[in-house]
């Protein structure tokens, strides 16, 4: 699998395998993505619902599926299912303990133009206001793949936030593990915990840093919840200062957990590169907002400096 | 099963099951009587005459599925299923009481028979759909039932509901509207049948409280895995049964005191009426 293939379009591809081999997967969009899941449509008659875009009752409708032993995917854009519909969320899946999986769209600022109705940085913090959900931020179609598979009939009801750029890297199929954060580089001076796409810059500000002879370690999570304490505890435990990078706002974020696991092990420097709380109002491209916000190399190299000053 | 269902025959008032009621929120000090009392009627004439269901298997795989939307009318619910022997003495004696399963909404984790929690209104009847439509897709002939209020139609999500089932043919999909006059104290309904036939259903309406009326519409609904979806709209007074709490005054959650007890309990023993 190219390292680089649309994720959306690996989306409707999984779908198809595991729908095939899989009775109970019923999908249900809210009008998205509808010409990409035509191939599960057809294969798998009778379990795909282009719902309407009625995001609160698509929910609850999913878990009506779920009651009777189906395992509903919903899909589409991100905010009109987890800000719009998180009382469904939290007493039709999450209080009820019935399973389902989530696959949104428009991660973070990704539908930049659109403005505040199509971002969405809180994802992470709401869905972790429900005790049983389990959120994961896969930025590659092999991550996907391979966690949707991991993961799809448990017990719980999964979230995947798909953005509209991977970040490049290849993994093995074995490295990618529900629940365990990937140590992409080994270094001893600081670590940079990242999510999502900012993998990319994270590499980036790793090789710049290490022309100047610093040690950057890099912790990937692609699982939000359960959260990989023990990766990031184990690095930071070496390095002592800790970098977080990711598309989300600072409540709720993985910053928070990566702070308390600092807190824990005592003496440790940390800062955070996130969104602040702020709403994003500019119009500019996804690139755009990131440079703005030093989600970028730039950025990160910048955070890892003051740091170490 | 049914092993309390011969002390407790169905009346045209329900009088054992409506004491039972008062017991309960008097002893427990907390629930909706009014609000139980004005679809008592409705769910004990589904349990005794229409529902398919076993009480020592309740998750059995054929049985039909009632999911009560407006769960602070739950009281009506627990009463049905300890006549129908889903839940014991023990378990009403404990309603809102610590170590109970029985509380102010019902709770389908800790109650058999209960399908569904509900208590937000509005969530109820797009999960009934849900489970419509997954048994049509399962190729079940399970009846589905949900029973809503009509202030709960107010809710965004009701007529999601009727849009989405309607046009997916779910006939095996019925809604009961407990139409007791809530909603009309706040924004009023209008002409709620011909709203429900504008959205594509199969309407009816009945006195809520005659069990002949109630027995001669579900005993014509047709259910099927493809078809209108039904409502049955059920005229229904808040509080029937006590001329003291019917209505839309303060009884709606209010707890009687040692000497109204005594006087709910009185009039729902007086056979005359």
């Amino acid at each position: 699998m190219k390292a680089d293939k649309d994720i959306r379009q690996q989306f409707a591809d999984t779908m198809l395998e595991v729908g095939q081999a899989d009775s109970r997967l019923v999908v249900v969009i809210g009008d998205i993505s509808h010409f990409k899941l035509q191939p599960f449509a057809e294969a798998c008659p009778g379990r795909f619902y282009n719902i309407g875009i009625l995001e609160p009752t698509m929910i609850s409708m999913s878990a009506g599926l779920s009651k009777v032993g189906f395992l509903p995917v919903v899909h589409t854009i991100a905010p009109f299912i987890a800000e719009r519909s998180l009382e469904q969320l939290k007493l039709d899946f999450g209080y009820q303990a019935l399973p389902g999986n989530i696959v949104t769209v428009g991660s973070a600022f990704d539908y930049s133009n659109l403005g505040c109705s199509h971002h969405c940085y809180s994802d992470f913090a709401l869905f972790k206001s429900i005790p049983t959900v389990q959120v994961t931020f896969p930025a590659s179609a092999l991550e996907f793949d391979l966690l949707f598979k991991q993961s799809f009939d448990n017990a719980f009801l999964t979230t995947f936030r798909i953005p509209a750029q991977s970040h490049g890297v290849e993994w093995k199929p074995e490295e990618v593990k529900f629940g365990k954060g990937i140590r992409v580089t080994e270094g001893a001076d600081v670590t940079v915990v990242v999510t999502g796409p900012q993998l990319k810059g994270a590499i980036e500000a790793h090789r710049s840093l290490a022309r100047k002879g610093l040690g950057v370690e890099i912790v990937y999570l692609h699982t939000i919840r359960p959260f990989d304490g023990e990766i990031v505890a184990s690095s930071i435990s070496k390095t002592r200062k800790v970098v977080v990078v990711e598309e989300h706002q600072r409540t709720g974020g993985i910053g928070q957990e990566v702070l308390e696991i600092a807190h824990g092990i005592g003496g440790v420097r940390f800062a955070s590169l996130c969104l602040p709380e702020a709403f994003v109002r500019e119009y500019r491209s996804y690139e755009g907002h990131c440079s703005g916000l030093g989600l970028d190399a730039e950025g990160i190299v910048n955070s890892i400096e003051s740091l170490l000053r | 099963m049914d092993k309390n269902k011969e002390r407790f025959p169905t009346t045209e008032l329900n009088r054992d099951l409506r004491r039972l009621i008062v017991e309960m929120v008097y002893k427990g000090k907390d629930g909706h009587i009014p609000s139980a009392f004005s679809i008592i009627d409705v769910i004990s004439f589904l349990y005794d005459d229409f529902l398919r269901f076993d009480p020592e298997n309740p998750g059995w795989e054929g049985r039909d599925y009632f999911i009560l939307s407006k769960g602070h009318g739950c009281l009506a619910l627990y009463a049905n299923l300890f006549k129908h022997g889903f839940i014991s003495r023990r378990d009403i004696e404990l309603f809102c009481m610590p170590g109970g399963i029985l509380g102010e909404h019902p709770d389908s984790t800790k109650i058999p028979g209960v399908e569904a929690s509900t208590g937000s209104l509005g969530h109820g009847f797009p999960f009934s759909m849900g489970i419509a439509l997954g048994q049509r897709i399962k190729g079940g002939d399970n009846r589905i039932v949900a029973l809503i209020g009509d202030g709960e139609c107010q809710e965004g999500t009701i007529w999601e509901t009727a849009l989405v089932a309607a046009y997916r043919k779910l006939g095996n999909l019925c809604c009961i509207v407990d139409l007791n006059g809530s909603a009309e104290q706040i924004l009023p309904l209008g002409d709620l049948k011909a709203k429900w036939e504008a959205f594509g259903w199969e309407a009816h309406e009945i006195d809520g409280h005659s069990q002949e009326e109630l027995r001669r519409v579900f005993g014509k609904l047709q259910f099927a895995s493809e078809g209108r979806p039904k409502v049955v709209i059920a005229h229904t007074v808040k509080g029937k049964g006590v001329p003291m709490i019917e209505g839309h005054g303060v009884w709606h959650h209010r707890i009687p005191s040692e000497q109204e007890y005594g006087h709910l309990m009185q009039v729902l023993s007086d056979e005359s009426r």
